[in-house]
C-alpha cells in the first residue's frame, strides 16, 4: 500500500512535469530554439495566480486561464518583436538570446516580487480522501487532472485545428507550408506564445503545491529538459509520458534512497536511457 | 492578344550577395501550357521561388492581371492564383495524404464546400491516393508523392500552377500517369509553368517554351519552333 502511495504521489507530480515540459518541446521542435526563458515563464505564472488569490480571490484553477493569456501574449510578443529576428541562426545563437531575456526576466522578478518564498494557503482546500490505506490529496489531484487535460487540449489542438495544422506543418518544412500560405513567421510567433502559455498555465497549477520564488526557476526549466529529451524532441505524447515517468521515479528514488536524491536518481536514470535509446521514450516518430 | 495572366519584366534576385536572375522577361497566359528548359544551375528554380514569394525579388516586375506583385509573400501570391509545387515534392511526411492535400486549401475558408469538391476531384485523378488517403505521406512511393504534391498544389485552387521537376527520380510509367493527368488539369483551364529535366517531353506537352541559361532567357518561342531549333537539340537533347 505504501508503494501505491508512492505511485500516485509521482503521478501527481509528473503530470505538472508533463505540463511544464510540453511548452518547451513545442517550441524546440518546431522553431529550434532551446527557450532557457520556460522556467522563469512557469514561475511568473505562479505569481498571477498567487497574486490573482491574495489580491482578486481568484481560484488557482481559474487562473489557468488568466496566466495563460498573460503568459501568452508575453510569449508572443517576445517571438514577434525579438527571437524572430535570430530562428534559423544556430542554436548556440538563440540560446544566448533567451538566456539573455531570462536573466531579464528572472531579475525583474527577484526586484518586483523580492527572493521570498511565498504560497497559496487556500481558504477552502479540498482537503484529502481516504481509500483503505491510501490517501488522495484533493487538491492536488485536481491539480494533476487539470494539468494533463491542458496537455490533451493541446495535442487536439495541434492535430485537429488549422493553426495547429500550420504549425505542424511549419515543423516539418517551413518553406512548404510557406507555399500552402502558412505565415511562417506568424506562426512562430503563436508556438512560442503556445509554449509560454502552456508555462503559465502549470505555474499557475504549482502554485498550490510548492512555495513560489524566482530562485526556482532553473529547477522547472531542468525538468522542462529533461522531460523533453526522455520523451523524445518535439512529441506531446512523448512529454506526457516522460513527465509521469519522471515524476513516478523521483517518488520512488526519494522513497528508496532519501528525498533529497529524488532528483538525482531521475536525472542519472535519464542519461542512462540516452545511452542505450537515444532518440527518447517516443523516438522520432512521435511528431504528432 | 489578351492580357496574359502573368507577366514578367526584368526580374532579378538571388541569395545573398550571389545573385542569379540577371532580368527573366516571361510571360503565361490563361490556360497555356508553359515549359522552362536548361540546365542544372540556370536558375529556373530560382525563378519559380522568386514569382512564388519564397525568394524576394532585387529588380523587376511580376504582373499578376496587370497588377503589380513582385516581393509579395506566398499567401498573397496564392490568393492571386499562383501556386507552387517545389521541386522533390516536399510533402509533409508524418501527416497523412489526406491532411497534405488539406494543407493546399490551407487559405480557404474552412467551411469552403469547394474544399470537398476538389478533394474528391484529386482522388477522381489520382485513385491511387484515394487507397492511400489515411498512410502518412512518408510511406508513399515517389509517384504517388508527386501525385500528392500536384494534388496538394490543386487544392488551392490557382489558376497558374507552377511545377517543379515533374518526372525527377520518378518511373517511367508514374511519369507518364503524372502527364496524362497535367493535361487534364490544363484543358480544365489551369495554365501551367512547368520546369522538366527532360526537355524532350518538356517540350512535347507545352505550346510556348523558354530556355533559361546562366539567370536570362536565352531562347523562347512556340514548343514546335525550340524542339526543331538546332541549339537547343545539340545543347538540351544530344542530337
Amino acid at each position: 500500500m505504501l508503494y501505491l502511495q508512492v505511485l500516485i504521489n509521482g503521478l501527481v507530480l509528473g503530470g505538472l512535469y508533463a505540463c511544464i515540459a510540453v511548452g518547451f518541446s513545442l517550441v524546440w521542435g518546431v522553431l529550434n530554439v532551446i527557450n532557457i526563458l520556460h522556467g522563469s515563464f512557469v514561475i511568473l505564472g505562479s505569481y498571477v495566480a498567487y497574486f490573482a488569490y491574495v489580491h482578486l480571490g481568484i481560484h488557482p484553477f481559474y487562473s489557468i486561464i488568466l496566466a495563460g493569456a498573460v503568459l501568452f501574449a508575453l510569449g508572443y510578443a517576445l517571438q514577434l518583436g525579438l527571437i524572430n529576428r535570430v530562428v534559423g541562426a544556430p542554436v548556440l545563437t538563440t540560446l544566448v538570446l533567451t538566456f539573455g531575456l531570462d536573466l531579464l526576466l528572472n531579475n525583474a522578478m527577484l526586484v518586483a516580487f523580492s527572493a521570498d518564498y511565498r504560497s497559496i494557503q487556500l481558504a477552502n482546500p479540498l482537503g484529502r480522501m481516504d481509500l483503505g490505506e491510501v490517501t488522495l490529496p484533493l487538491d492536488r489531484v485536481a491539480s494533476m487532472l487539470f494539468a494533463l487535460g491542458l496537455t490533451g487540449l493541446l495535442y487536439l489542438l495541434l492535430g485537429r485545428s488549422r493553426i495547429g495544422r500550420a504549425i505542424v506543418a511549419v515543423r516539418m518544412d517551413r518553406e512548404a507550408a510557406a507555399l500552402m500560405g502558412v505565415r511562417v513567421r506568424r506562426v512562430y510567433a503563436i508556438t512560442f506564445g503556445v509554449g509560454a502559455m502552456m508555462a503559465g498555465a502549470a505555474g499557475s497549477l504549482l502554485a498550490l503545491i510548492f512555495p513560489i520564488s524566482p530562485l526556482n526557476s532553473s529547477e522547472f526549466l531542468g525538468i522542462a529538459f529533461v522531460v523533453c529529451v526522455m520523451g523524445g524532441l518535439g512529441s506531446i505524447t512523448g512529454a506526457m509520458i516522460g513527465g509521469l515517468a519522471l515524476g513516478v521515479i523521483e517518488s520512488f528514488a526519494a522513497l528508496f534512497i532519501g528525498p533529497e536524491h529524488g532528483l538525482t536518481i531521475a536525472f542519472t536514470l535519464l542519461i542512462l536511457l540516452l545511452m542505450f535509446k537515444p532518440t527518447g521514450i517516443m523516438g522520432r516518430r512521435g511528431y504528432e | 492578344m489578351a492580357e496574359p495572366l502573368m507577366q514578367i519584366q526584368g526580374l532579378e534576385s538571388g541569395y545573398g550577395e550571389i545573385q542569379v536572375l540577371w532580368g527573366i522577361d516571361l510571360e503565361v497566359h490563361e490556360q497555356e501550357l508553359v515549359s522552362l528548359i536548361g540546365s542544372n544551375g540556370a536558375g529556373k528554380t530560382t525563378l519559380l521561388k522568386t514569382i512564388s514569394g519564397l525568394v524576394p525579388p532585387t529588380n523587376g516586375s511580376v504582373l499578376i492581371d496587370g497588377e503589380e506583385y513582385a516581393g509579395r509573400r506566398p499567401d498573397q501570391m496564392l490568393t492571386a492564383g499562383v501556386a507552387q509545387v517545389p521541386e522533390g515534392r516536399r510533402l509533409f511526411r508524418t501527416m497523412s495524404v489526406r491532411d497534405n492535400l488539406l494543407m493546399g486549401a490551407y487559405m480557404r475558408p474552412q467551411n469552403d464546400p469547394g474544399i470537398r469538391e476538389d478533394y474528391e476531384r484529386v482522388m477522381a485523378m489520382f485513385p491511387r491516393l484515394a487507397e492511400r488517403a489515411r498512410q502518412d505521406a512518408g510511406t508513399l512511393s515517389g509517384g504517388e508523392q508527386q501525385m500528392c504534391a500536384i494534388g496538394r498544389g490543386i487544392m488551392g485552387r490557382p489558376r497558374l500552377l507552377m511545377i517543379d521537376e515533374l518526372s525527377l527520380g520518378l518511373a517511367p510509367r508514374a511519369v507518364e500517369m503524372l502527364i496524362e493527368s497535367l493535361l487534364e488539369l490544363n484543358r480544365a483551364g489551369v495554365a501551367i509553368l512547368l520546369v522538366e529535366q527532360d526537355v524532350a517531353t518538356a517540350l512535347d506537352l507545352a505550346h510556348r517554351a523558354y530556355v533559361v541559361d546562366r539567370g536570362r532567357i536565352a531562347m523562347s518561342g512556340t514548343a514546335r519552333e525550340l524542339a526543331d531549333a538546332p541549339e537547343v537539340r545539340e545543347a538540351y537533347m544530344g542530337i
